[in-house]
Parts: C-alpha cells; structure tokens; sequence
C-alpha cells in the first residue's frame, strides 16, 4: 500500500525537475551548510589533536596562574585560574628547581621549563621580529619536532648560558634565503648567537606559529635578554599517560611544597593534563559549531517554507488529478499521504544533494588546509548525516503537512469540475 | 433494485442565492438497465450523475444504493463505494500524464486494499477494451479513442456494479465514439448496469431507456423499443495512431 504514494510522489517530483530543484534550493544549502560546519570542524579537531600531540604524546603542562583567591579580591569575577602570561602582573614563582623537584616524581620521565619573549632578529640588516622561545634542553627530547638540520643545544650548553639557537623553518628562509645557516652568527636583542640547528616545518599559523620562532637555552634567555630569573610554563613528560591525573596531583604537590603553599585556593600555578587541555578546545569548538548549525537552521527553515510554498502551488495545479483520484476511490487519507510524501522526497532530495555539496566544499577546505602544511583530515561525521538527512524528513513532514491536508479535503466533485 | 432515488434535491448555495439544480428526483435503477440521462446543458444531468456516483451529496432525499440508505455515510466509506462498486468515465478521459497505460488502470486498485494481482487485472481489463498490446504506451502517446478506451478499463478494473459514463463520446470523432459505444453495449450485453449522460439522442439511442430532465426534474422516463435503438457495430481494430 505505501508504494502507491512513494510511487504517486515521484511521479509529481519528476513532472517538472527544474522546479523540484528550485524548491530544494533553501535546502540545499542549510543541510549543505550544517555538512560543511560539521565536517571543519572535525577537521579543525585533527589538526589541534595533531598540534597539542606535537608537545609529545603524553604530557601535562604546568602553567603559572595568579592565585584565585588574590584575583577575586582585585577583581572579584570568576574562579577560572588565570594564565598569567596574558596578564599584566607575571608570576614569578616557577623556577628551574621545580623542574628539576618535578623530574624526581616517580612517573615522570623528563621535563623542560620555559619562558618567551619577543626579539629583534637580526642577520646581515635582514630583520624580523621574532617569538624567542627558551627552553631547557630536555624540550628536544620531549617535543616531537624535527631538527632538519644541525642540532638541539644541550644541557651544558644552557647552564652555561651558551649564545646558540635553532630557527623555525621560516625564519630561516626569512633570514638566510636558500643559503646554510648552520653555524652564521644571528643577533638577537644585544646578543650574538651561533645557529646550530635548524627545524622542520611543522605547518603552523597565527601568533604561535613554531615554524617563525628561535629555539634557544632557557637560561641564557632568562640572563642575557630578560634579566629574570623564572619560567612561564614547563611541559612535563609522563612514563605512563593512564596515571596522568595522580601525577598531576604530585606535581601540585611538589610546587606547593616549594612555594609554601598551604592552602589550594592560592596556587600559583594550574596542571593541565592533555586530556584537559582538549576538552577545553573541545568546549570552545562545540559552542562555534553550534552557533553555525543555528545560523544554518534559518537557511532551513527558509528552505521549509519555500517547499511549503511550492507545495501549495503543486495542489492547486493538480486538483483535477485530485478529483480523479477521489472519484477512483482514494480516501482523504491516500491524498494526503501521497503529498506528504511528496513534500518529504523533495527536502530529502535536497538535503541529499546539500550533504553532496557541503562535503564537497568540506574536502576543498582540507585540501587546501593540507596544501598550507596543517595537519588537517577530511572527516564527515556520519552522525551528521544521519541527522541531516532526519532533518530534512522532519521539515518535510512538518511543512508538508498543511498543503496536504488542503488536498485531502478537496470536494471531489469541485476538485473535478475545476480542471 | 440497485439504485433508488427518492424526491432527490440538491441545491447550490453562493451567499443568499440559492440555485435549486435538482427539484426532487424519483428513479429507480434495476441492474442490468443501459440508461440515457438526456437534457440540455444547465438541466442538472450531470449534478444528477454525480449525485448518483457519490460524487456529491444531495441536499435532501433519499438514496439508496444496492438497498442501503446511503445518507449516513461518511467520506471513507463514500470512497470505497467509488472504488469497488462504481467505475467512472468521463468526457475529457481524466487519465494521469506522464504515466503508463497499465498503471493508469492499475491506480483504481492501489486505492482498493487489495494486494493482490494488480497486473493481470489491469491486463485483463485493456483486453476487454481491446488495448491488450498498448499496456506500456505513456498516456499521452496514445489517440484520444484509445485514452477513452483505457478509461472504460480503469472504470471496470474494480469490477464494478454500475459504470456512469459523462458524455464518453463528446470529445471524440465519430469512428472512435463507435468503438467506445460499442464496448459499452458489450459491457451492457454482459449484464453490467450502465448510467450514461448525454445530449446527444444518437448516442442515447445506444440505451435501452431514455430519462430526460429539464430545470431539475425529470420531464419523460421511456423505455426504447428494440426497432428505435443504435447499435454500434464492432470495428476493426486500428492501433495506428
């Protein structure tokens, strides 16, 4: 029985296919929308999973943070710790020592503290202003960067305070051209420094992009740049990841304990595991991406209008074939089944097509995403799919359902007369 | 008695106007009967047909069909009338565009509940209207005199009672209105009832009793003797389009 009317609503979809399309447009292009949103978005998640990866597989990272308590006294907001880096008063608590207290942790394997600051670089009047980055040595265990050529400085070279550096890959191209940089002098500040290393790209973008960054010892940044004496974060390797929240809390231990701290609320510092860090990402990404699903909706709804629309068209027109049908026997219901279905066919067809296309815009995106160097996979969640394509059956039905409750009540004998 | 109409009134409402179409109609319509409804346009033949073939409600009066009081009905039940004990053919044929021939004979089953032998039932209904090689012809590819044919296959697809027939020659030429006259009268022959509204007396002639109506009422009811009626003979078939 159900055939007939699948059958009867193909047979009004296929009367005029420019219009079918036409009417699917509102559709196509807030199903195409959601598809597309969807799809970057997971895209965009591979490649931050890649980059918080980059820092090593299994991390946690120690941030100095303006005590909670301090905060809600100046500016008695929230309770969220604050990295201190974006404010304007630093922490200046976090010392080498702590790294090394952190490093005695029994599931921690290595650590490395680190401070940044911007520079002028500068090589044969070729200038750039550059994110220095300092680190201890232990960084070129720990990060999964690639030294393409030359090498990371050593420990002895950063408690010596030794002048070398490693570039970016772009700096280098920046600064050197096509020519070696390995062992040319770079001035940075009021300091010469020996190149030693030089990195892979590591595809980067925006303010923190590595690949435009120098590499140097922490220490000599901290004496002959800054002329300070702590550490703004410091990653810390685990041995084994599934213990990483216990070892955070060792970790908050041994930084209390050094910086006499009794009470929690007054840390100075966070501990972010890995997994933390990406479900705040993840927070952040599923507010956008529900932000654009919404902004998508009223391309839908406009969608479900105009098939509404065309629908009220498609009856009028068809009302002698209406009184046919009654004549021949069909009930209220046949009629509105058959149009009902019609209505749905349409928005699946467009909604079909919209996943087609968004998809299609969604691989373009990774394309060219993959073509800057970012480590970005073209994903389509089925979940989105599924729910596209149940959207789209849900606007049918709902903006199906008046046109065809008109037909239905057609008079058959004023529905035959009118042809 | 398969239909009996008593004191029939049906009246058309527009605002304060009331246009009295149908002035209280007395008919009885044994089974097997070939009836011709005749009068001019604007009598109120065709209200009376469709008034018959539950296509529209009478005002007041009493219908009964195949001895049930029909007043009580409701749309549903009405529909499943239609289908299975009433076949329809009208003058401007009403087949579906863009659909096959055997699916426009198919269409009054689909809407019949049953499941079974959609096909061969729709086969054997062209046949019977001699169309048993044009099943797979779109609608719109075939002569008018075939549309019409393939019409009187979907009215008797159903099996029906009755066949109502609305002015079934009056779009066509006068050889394809033979054929169709002719497969009405074998319809008839075999004891099928058929109710046809004309206004053409040759074509009336085909029946073998004639009521005219006039403003609404019926003004003669007369049987056609034998030596009065037409015939139309069969004619070879022509499937050339």
């Amino acid at each position: 029985m159900n055939n007939i009317y699948i059958k009867q609503a193909i047979r009004g979809i296929k009367s005029n296919p420019s219009r079918t399309l036409l009417t699917t447009l509102g559709i196509m292009i807030g199903i195409g929308t959601v598809i597309l949103v969807l799809s970057a978005g997971e895209g965009f998640k591979s490649y931050i999973n890649s980059q918080v990866e980059a820092y090593g597989t299994n991390t946690v990272i120690v941030q100095t943070s303006i005590p909670s308590s301090t905060k809600a006294r100046s500016s008695g907001s929230s309770n969220e710790p604050n990295n201190s880096a974006a404010n304007a008063v630093p922490v200046m608590t976090l010392k080498t020592r702590d790294i090394e207290d952190i490093k005695q942790i029994s599931n921690v394997k290595n650590a490395y503290g680190a401070s940044v600051g911007q520079q002028i670089v500068t090589y044969k009047g070729i200038s750039k202003t550059s994110l220095i980055f300092g680190a201890h040595a232990a960084r070129f265990d720990i990060d999964k960067g690639v030294i393409a050529k030359g090498r990371g400085y050593n420990e002895q070279e950063d408690k010596s305070l030794a002048q070398v550096a490693v570039l970016g890959s772009k700096i280098a191209t920046d600064l050197f051209g096509d020519s070696d940089p390995l062992g040319e002098l770079v001035r940075i500040g009021n300091n010469n420094f020996k190149v030693i290393g030089v990195y892979e790209s590591k595809g980067g973008f925006g303010p923190m992009n590595e690949d435009e960054q120098v590499f140097i010892p922490v220490t000599t940044l901290q004496k002959k740049i800054q002329g300070i004496d702590y550490l703004i974060y410091s990653v810390v390797e685990l041995i084994d990841n599934k213990k990483a929240d216990a070892t955070s809390l060792d970790i908050a231990d041994v930084l209390r304990s050094n910086h006499y701290i009794t009470d929690p609320a007054r840390d100075d510092f966070k501990v972010q595991t890995q997994k933390e860090s990406l479900s705040t990402f993840d927070t952040i990404l599923k507010a956008v991406t529900f932000l654009l699903i919404a902004i998508a909706s009223i391309s839908l709804i406009v969608g479900g209008v105009g098939v509404m629309n065309i629908m009220y068209v498609v009856v009028t027109e068809r009302i002698g074939e209406i009184g046919l049908k009654k004549a021949l026997g069909a009930r209220a219901k046949d009629i509105l089944y058959e149009f009902m279905i019609e209505a749905v066919l349409l928005t699946v067809i467009g909604g079909i097509i919209g996943i087609i296309g968004g998809s299609f815009f969604a691989y373009i995106i990774a394309k060219f995403a993959q073509s800057t160097g970012l480590a970005w996979k073209f994903i389509v969640p089925i979940w989105g799919v599924v729910i596209s394509v149940s959207v789209s059956m849900i606007i049918g039905i709902v903006f199906g359902v008046f046109p065809a409750r008109n037909a239905a009540r057609l008079d058959p004998i004023v529905a035959l007369n009118r042809e | 008695m398969l239909i009996e109409l008593k004191n029939i009134i049906k009246n058309y409402e527009n605002g304060d106007v009331v246009t009295k179409v149908l002035r209280g109609i007395n008919l009885s319509v044994d089974e097997g009967e070939f009836v011709a409804i005749m009068g001019p346009s604007g009598s109120g033949k065709s209200t009376l047909m469709h008034t018959i073939g539950f296509l529209d409600r009478p005002t007041s009066g009493e219908y009964l069909f195949d001895g049930e009081n029909t007043e009580g009905f409701n749309d549903d039940e009405l529909a499943r009338i239609r289908n299975d004990r009433i076949g329809f053919v009208f003058q401007s044929f009403n087949l579906l565009p863009r659909t096959s021939v055997l699916d426009n004979v198919i269409l009054p089953l689909l809407y019949s509940g049953s499941k079974t032998n959609y096909e061969s039932r729709a086969k054997k209904a062209l046949e019977a209207v001699g169309l048993g090689e044009r099943l797979h012809f779109m609608s719109n590819q075939i002569s008018g005199g075939q549309k019409q044919r393939v019409a009187i296959a979907r009215a008797l697809v159903c099996d029906p009672k009755v066949i109502f027939a609305d002015e079934p020659t009056g779009n066509l030429d006068s050889k394809s209105g033979h054929i169709v006259m002719n497969i009405l009268e074998k319809l008839n022959n075999e004891g099928r009832t058929i109710i046809l509204v004309t206004h053409d007396k040759q074509v009336a002639l085909h029946a073998n009793r004639i009521v005219t109506i006039s403003d609404g009422e019926i003004i003669s009811d007369v049987l056609v003797p034998e030596s009065d009626r037409v015939h139309s003979k069969e004619i070879e078939e022509d499937l050339d389009i």
